[in-house]
């Protein structure tokens, strides 16, 4: 069939913009266009039947526009009449009905009986006739499979699957569950923020931190034994190496095993209950007099200088010589190198002196230890 | 849908009748292909997995194209054979040819509003007398 020569077909679709706009996204792309060209080669091989030699683009685009209007509208239609009957899937009343309406304008045999019934409505014996009139005119070519899915995938309900459903308010029909293992538990991992090799190192490094600080600390406290530095170290923590060297949680030395306080003990008992403090601390305080206070104190008391951090804590009960003490500490700046320094030592005498003056001047302090 | 009305011996021979021509348009395969009616079923909501409701709408779309394609035919040859009064204008070869002015009024009878588009620039020769195109 000659189809008007070779016009551009391009331009003629804007022929019909009118009609395209009642179809949803006429525009949409492939599909449209596809079903397009198929309506339009239907609606030439229907002209060429109808006894036409040839027809123009643009006729024919409207044609078929009108062709796809119309089974638009009738698929409206029916669909219509089911869904107000109560149905989805629509039945050949709702067809005829939808035709009824579609013809109504144009008039057909019984139109005007409304009680008809619709087996026997003119519309369908039309059709009919029709159909036994004209000879079978099919499509010119096969059509190729439309690039569109016709049907959805449906879900397989319970009723298929042949599963029991959870409960008796769930209708066999509705759609299974999904596998169990995909809403019951979903384990979860922590993110590893990093990964475990630079953990690792880091755990060494916090380790030798730990030991390297711990090593300081013993070398520390085996200086102050030495220095006979009580103070310092017994304010530097108050934990367990405080406590770890505190001498009077220690067990008591078995007698003659040490030597001790020769200055308390032989001359006191004569005088009676009452202690002076001057004489108590007199070798103490003569030694402060003369510069040289340790080497005189293990010269000529042998007392050990281990043992004096027990002086420390019975004047560290006066919040005065506390106050003091930490001041001329100057806190933990000095306290790593303190022992090295021989300033350092001269202000410890000093101190130590000190000490010796306040506790004279509040004996009753000494006398609560 | 089924009211009364009709005759009870008529309603079945319908009943037959309709029958019958279902079961035959599954013999009668329709110009309009089936697939390019079921997508456009299929977009518009309706729902069938018939054939026969399928071919039915086909059918009847066929049948109202081949009114109007007949229509149109006949408004063709009535403005051929419409007397002319220049003869040297009169084309030696009657070629009935479907253009839009026959269109528009075929459809106008169907109660389709179809107006050709003045601009249009349908071909060489549009915008002319009809009589005097050089139809092709």
């Amino acid at each position: 069939m000659n189809d008007g020569g070779k016009e551009s077909g391009q331009d003629n679709q804007n022929n019909n913009s009118t009609k395209k706009s009642s179809l949803p996204s006429p525009s949409s792309g492939g599909a449209d266009d596809f079903s397009r060209s198929i309506a339009k080669i239907a609606v030439s091989q229907v002209c060429e039947s109808a006894g036409f030699h040839g027809s123009r683009h643009s006729a024919l685009d409207s044609l078929a526009d009108i062709l796809i209007q119309y089974i638009h509208d009738l698929s409206k239609a029916s669909h219509f009449y089911a869904n107000l009957s109560g149905r989805t899937a629509c039945n050949v009343f709702d067809i005829i009905q939808g035709l009824k309406d579609l013809e109504a304008p144009r008039g057909f045999p019984g139109a005007s009986d409304i009680h008809q019934c619709a087996v026997g409505s003119g519309v369908i014996k039309e059709i009919t006739r029709f159909v036994d009139t004209y000879e079978e005119n099919p499509f010119a070519r096969p059509v190729p499979s439309f690039p569109i899915a016709r049907q959805p995938k449906p879900i397989t309900s319970f009723a298929q699957v042949g599963e029991a459903t959870a409960g008796k308010h769930i209708p066999d029909w509705l759609p299974v569950f999904p596998d169990q293992h995909t809403y019951i538990h979903t384990p979860v991992w922590k993110e590893r923020t990093s990964d475990p090799k630079a953990d690792k190192i880091e755990q060494v490094r916090q380790r030798r931190k730990a030991e390297g600080s711990l090593l300081g600390l013993q070398q520390r406290l085996a200086c102050n034994g030495a220095a006979m530095s009580a103070p310092a170290v017994d304010y530097i923590g108050k934990g367990k190496q405080v406590v770890g060297s505190n001498p009077f949680l220690a067990p008591p030395l078995p007698p003659g095993e040490k030597q001790v306080s020769e200055v308390v003990v032989p001359d006191e008992p004569a005088e009676g209950k009452r202690v002076s403090i001057l004489e108590t601390f007199a070798p103490a305080i003569e030694a402060a007099k003369q510069g040289s206070f340790i080497p005189n104190v293990s010269l000529k008391n042998r007392v050990l200088p281990s043992k004096r951090p027990t002086v420390h804590f019975k004047f560290g009960v006066d919040k005065n010589s506390i106050a003091m003490q930490v001041s001329s500490v100057a806190a933990g700046a000095k306290r790593d190198t303190w022992f090295l320094r021989d300033d350092e030592k001269d202000d410890k005498k000093r101190r130590a002196e000190m000490i010796l003056k306040e506790s004279m001047e509040k004996p009753d302090g000494l006398a609560q230890l | 849908m089924n009211s009364s009305g009709a005759g009870g011996d008529g309603k079945h021979d319908d009943d037959s009748a309709l029958a019958e021509f279902l079961s035959s348009l599954m013999d009668y395969t329709p110009t309009i292909p089936d697939e390019l009616v079921e997508h456009y079923l299929a977009r518009s909501g309706f729902q069938c997995p018939d054939l026969r409701l399928t071919r039915l709408v086909a059918v009847a779309a066929q049948k109202f194209i081949t009114d109007v394609a007949s229509d149109a035919l006949q408004h063709c040859k009535a403005r051929l054979s419409a007397p002319v009064k220049d003869k040297s204008k009169q084309p030696k070869e009657k070629k009935l040819i479907l253009t839009m002015d026959d269109l528009s009024k075929a459809l106008r009878e169907n109660g389709v509003n179809l107006k050709h588009q003045e601009y249009f620039a349908d071909s060489p020769s549009t915008g002319m007398d009809p009589s005097t195109r050089e139809e092709n």
